[in-house]
């Protein structure tokens, strides 16, 4: 005994460190006789004490000896060795039983050991030196997984044995007397217990005996292991086998109700030895929070992309009949207090199980917005899910994470976050109709977008589209069209009528409050409209602004001259956003029909004078219809007949022209590139200015060449050959490759001498000829060589390829150049002049506002001169940071400006 | 743009934004070389003037700023216009206040901020000095100029020193 137990004993009396070992028959021990009295005289005083002592020595002496357990080798395999080998019960010993435990023997006041003392030592005793050893190295290591079954089993068997072993003399010796007497005497015996009583005396023993068990095992380790063995009991009475602890469960179904027994068999076998109680329940507890969510990932659960359906249903239903007698099952098993499950709490954990669903099924939103609407099912789970409390803010920061995480980035194409969007509208209105959801998780994809600059441009684009299914490449992905988009468009119109203010609509039975949780600026979006989400995207002002950018190219291309899309498109925009912002598209769209029945007038005018009969319907025909338009007051739109570019082919009435006229007052800027048309057009066009100047009251127009299409009948010597929707330039240079007045081919038709010298031009004599950019001049030879009209002879020059069959034109070449062409001609495109355009044009201009800036109010950061030059710049700033930053880096150039670290510029002095 | 519709909504102050971002554009589509101003904010109604003192006079290679103010119903009536950098000037106070007619009675409607400030840097090189806000300035102009300058330079401060005392 080391001196820390002795320390300890001197304070709590511990039994096990005074336990004696049975006395020895042969020395009664005779007490201890006091100083100064004779030894062993019968005389001296307190007899009747003595002789107790005496006496209850020889009895404690035969009732140890006779209860005393039995000595057992280390090796547990003896244990069924056990209850052999007890002395026979004689009347002695009874007679001391009787003495010690009842009659006069029994222990004073605790001054003496109590034989039920005693025994418990004995049995602790017993246990520490022949049992403990053995489970000790059960339970020394952790316990492996595929044998904690064994490990249980085998411990609660011994366990069990023990437990037989102690008890099984405590029962037929110790307790008949005690209760013997209880019955017959009232004594009230000062036991150790506070209540004695037999009842209390064996639940004393066994709770010792308990305790001693319980603490032989590492409980940590103990409680871990039967909360597995609940688990993978669970998983495998439900066979469920995706599980949380790795082990692959074997997928032959096992003999369910076998099973069951074994699990019940052991549990009841672990209650009986102690093991159950409060551990027990916590490891239980934890084994069914583990066996739930198991539940929930496990196959039973998996979305239903099939039948599209809720499996929330399944789940209660789970819970019921499946989950809950289970527990109810394994609670008697443990005896548990409340052996008996409340129904509030069945539906506690029906709720928790849906919560649990819930977020699992939230984690992967985004997957299933993306996979609407056969995600159909996942999202019904979610919308059960929203019922429990919490739910909804979970959700919305969780799917706003994921939409940061997975969509919002650079990497991603506007297009596809707009079909992004246009599925989270889809499925959030499945998921919550009355919108409040949608609008929180929606801003900052909202918000999003209106950062990018294509992403009007797109959906206007999208809504124009022609949704055939033969042109289904074009939504292609890294196309700039939304299929979503153009098959919104293609949906019928439904009503939008808003009723003037359905809150003051007191007959409305369907009436309902607005939910708690919307946002103040949260508006019943009663339909489910797509459309109206794009359109709201931006402040009516830009969205217009954009819209007539488009639209107005848009019209420009056109080819359908009833413009039914376009007239459509207007329509819808009006009744989401309300008519009056959108004068200006109106006039556009105007402006082009009107353009028709100029057209129309001037032609008939026209053909009063020329007498030409075919050229009635040249202004109905489409592929006549080409356009120069160009702003100023009205404009016009394009010559449509180009004249051939050899001189003597002569189509019937020679070229014509029709025109658009366009209100520039409220088209955007167009591209106005400056150079001269075919002589003809040109006459063609002073005549239509006449007309249209006596129809329309001396309005002028301007011209705009760029702008436009045309087709030009080709006649070499070989071949003939035509080509349409031509832009003007290309026109015009083609055109010049015809001699012109004043050259050589002044004796009559050119062809003759063209034969072995075709006429060749150079990029310079373009230029000049036509006044043209040498961008365009160079643009348009490309073209035509790609045509294998022309063919570049020497670097810049080119000559027209009279001769197909004889010419040395390398297809190669031809190839090559029409492919430039073509890459050229998608820049020259547009017919509404490009950002970057503008930004050039205005380059001068922004300029000197940043340096009116930077002197007067001193150095600024980035931010603050945009914000400055948004305000300030009348007509607005329409750029960005790069874009600013680019202007001051130019300024910076020059010296003009300096950065002075970070994003603060000022002026550089000196 | 935001600001001219938001200006149209809001009545009087609206021509008056209009007017000035106007004449803004105008200073910034054909600056005049000398003299510039910007607006402090979004309101317009407030601008900062930078003049720089005419070559061949005391004030050459100096440069000014003024504050300037606009009423309601400018341009019907004049600006407040103020030296912000202390010039030692015969026709300005040493808060800054100036002494020009244009800027008082002899105000039009014609003017403009640009007219103002070339007034305002020819009045540097031809200070009128018979009716002076700064008697010794005037005195000094009339009888010992390198006095003056001296005053003039004394007095000065750069930008950036007018910057850094704010």
């Amino acid at each position: 005994m080391d001196h820390r137990s002795l320390v300890f004993a001197s304070v709590f009396p511990v039994p096990s460190l005074s336990h004696t070992t049975p006395t020895p028959i042969a020395t009664p021990d005779l007490g201890y006789t006091g100083p100064g009295q004779s030894f062993g005289s019968p005389f001296v005083g307190n007899t009747s004490g003595q002789n107790r002592l005496v006496k209850r020595n020889v009895a404690w002496s035969t009732a140890t000896r006779f209860l005393s357990l039995p000595k057992l080798g280390q090796d547990g395999s003896s244990n069924s060795s056990f209850d052999t080998q007890r002395v026979p019960k004689t009347a002695e010993v009874e007679e001391a039983l009787q003495y010690l435990l009842v009659d006069e023997g029994k222990s004073e006041d605790g001054h003496e050991e109590a034989l039920v003392d005693w025994y418990t030592n004995e049995a602790r005793l017993h246990f520490a030196g022949f049992v403990r050893p053995a489970l000790k190295e059960l339970w020394q290591k952790d316990i492996e997984l595929q044998s904690a079954w064994d490990v249980l089993e085998e411990t609660q068997r011994t366990l069990q044995q023990v437990q037989d072993l102690y008890l099984q003399p405590f029962h037929e010796h110790i307790l008949p007397v005690i209760c013997h007497t209880n019955d017959s005497s009232s004594t009230i015996r000062p036991n150790r217990h506070s209540q004695t009583g037999p009842d209390s005396v064996n639940w004393g023993f066994r709770r010792d005996i308990h305790a001693v068990f319980a603490h032989c095992l590492p409980p940590h380790r103990f409680s871990k292991t039967l909360s597995y063995i609940l688990y993978d009991g669970g998983c495998r009475l439900f066979r469920i086998y995706v599980r949380r602890d790795g082990v692959h469960a074997n997928t032959t179904p096992e003999n369910t109700r076998a099973f069951r027994d074994r699990m019940t068999n052991l549990l009841r076998g672990l209650e009986q030895v102690g093991l159950g109680g409060d551990n027990a329940q916590k490891a239980f507890a934890h084994a069914m929070d583990k066996l739930m969510d198991s539940f929930i990932v496990s196959h039973y659960l998996k979305v239903d992309w099939f039948s599209k359906k809720s499996i929330v249903p399944h789940l209660r239903m789970w819970i019921k009949d499946g989950f809950n007698p289970l527990i109810q099952l394994i609670m008697e098993c443990l005896r548990c207090d409340s052996s008996d499950v409340q129904p509030t709490e069945l539906q506690q954990w029906q709720e928790m199980a849906l919560g649990r669903l819930g977020r699992a099924r939230v984690e992967n939103l985004f997957d299933f917005v993306i996979n609407w609407d056969k995600s159909l099912g996942a999202i019904l789970d979610i919308k059960e899910y929203l019922k429990v409390s919490g739910a909804k803010q979970q959700l919305a920061s969780s799917f706003s994470q994921q939409v940061s995480r997975r969509l919002l980035h650079p990497g991603v194409t506007t297009t596809y976050i707009l079909n992004v969007y246009i599925s989270v509208i889809r499925a959030f209105h499945e998921l919550e109709p009355k919108g409040v959801l949608l609008e929180r998780v929606a801003r900052p994809i909202r918000r999003y977008l209106k950062e990018r600059d294509d992403t009007a441009r797109i959906i206007i684009s999208s809504l124009l589209t022609e949704l055939n299914d033969q042109d289904r490449t074009k939504f292609a992905a890294g196309s700039e069209l939304s299929y979503e988009i153009a098959s919104e468009m293609q949906k019928p119109f439904t009503n939008v009528n808003q009723e003037p203010d359905e809150e003051l609509n007191w007959s409305d039975m369907n009436w309902q409050p607005l939910p708690t949780d919307a946002s103040p600026e949260y508006k019943k979006s009663k339909v489910e409209d797509v459309i109206w989400f794009l359109l709201t995207l931006w402040d009516r002002e830009d969205f217009i602004n954009e819209l007539k950018n488009i639209l107005g190219d848009h019209l420009l291309r056109c080819q359908d001259l009833e413009y039914e899309k376009e007239i459509r498109l207007l329509e819808l925009i009006k009744v989401r956003l309300g008519d009056d912002k959108l004068q200006a598209c109106e006039v556009m769209l105007r402006d082009v029909l009107d353009s028709k029945r100029i057209n129309a007038s001037i032609r008939a005018s026209e053909t009063l004078s020329l007498q030409t009969p075919n050229q009635n319907q040249l202004p109905q025909t489409p592929e006549n219809a080409p356009m120069t338009p160009r702003p100023r007051r009205p404009t016009t739109s394009g010559p449509s007949r180009l004249p051939p570019s050899t001189p003597n082919f002569k189509p019937p009435g020679g070229p014509v022209l029709n025109a658009q006229i366009l209100s520039s007052f409220f088209w955007p800027p167009l591209r106005d590139d400056e150079f001269l048309v075919p002589a003809p057009i040109q006459a063609l066009q002073k005549e239509y200015e006449a007309r249209f100047e006596r129809i329309k009251g001396m309005r002028k127009l301007r011209w705009m060449n760029a702008l436009g299409d045309g087709t030009v009948f080709l006649e070499f010597e070989d071949r003939t050959e035509e080509f349409e929707n031509l832009t003007p330039w290309q026109v015009s240079v083609i055109h010049a490759f015809q001699p012109q007045p004043g050259e050589e081919w002044a004796g009559g038709k050119g062809k003759g001498k063209a034969k072995d010298n075709s006429i060749t031009r150079n990029v310079e004599q373009l230029e000049e000829l036509l006044e043209m950019d040498e961008q365009l001049v160079r643009q348009a030879l490309a073209f035509w060589v790609g045509k294998t009209v022309l063919r570049e002879t020497h670097p810049d020059t080119y000559a027209v390829i009279e001769n197909a069959s004889t010419s040395t034109a390398d297809p190669d070449a031809a190839a090559a150049a029409q492919e430039l062409a073509e890459v050229q001609a998608q820049a020259q495109a547009g017919a509404v002049r490009s950002q970057s355009d503008l930004l050039d044009e205005k380059k001068a201009m922004y300029m000197s506002f940043i340096l009116g800036m930077l002197t007067n109010q001193g150095n600024m950061p980035v931010q603050r001169i945009l914000m400055m030059m948004r305000v300030m710049v009348q007509g607005g700033f329409p750029f960005g940071v790069d874009e600013l930053k680019w202007l001051l880096g130019e300024l910076a150039a020059d010296e003009k400006v300096v950065n002075f670290g970070g994003d603060v510029y000022g002026i550089r002095k000196g | 743009m935001a600001l001219s519709t938001g200006a149209r909504s809001n009545g009087g102050s609206a021509t008056v934004a209009q007017r000035l971002q106007k004449e803004l554009m105008d200073i910034m589509t054909r600056p005049t070389s000398g003299v510039t101003a910007f607006p402090d904010d979004e309101n317009m109604t407030k601008w900062t003037a930078t003049i720089e003192g005419p070559d061949g006079t005391p004030y050459a290679g100096l440069t000014f700023k003024l504050s300037m103010e606009f009423a309601a119903n400018y341009p019907y009536t004049a600006p407040t216009v103020l030296f912000r950098t202390p010039i030692y000037h015969p026709n300005v106070d040493f808060s800054g206040r100036i002494c020009l007619d244009i800027l008082k009675d002899k105000w039009s409607a014609i003017y403009n901020i640009n007219s103002v400030l070339l007034s305002l840097q020819s009045l540097l090189g031809e200070p009128n000095n018979s009716s002076p806000l700064n008697g010794q300035a005037a005195e000094l102009w009339e009888k010992d100029m390198d006095e003056f300058k001296r005053y003039v330079l004394t007095r000065h401060k750069t930008p950036e020193e007018l910057d850094a005392e704010i």
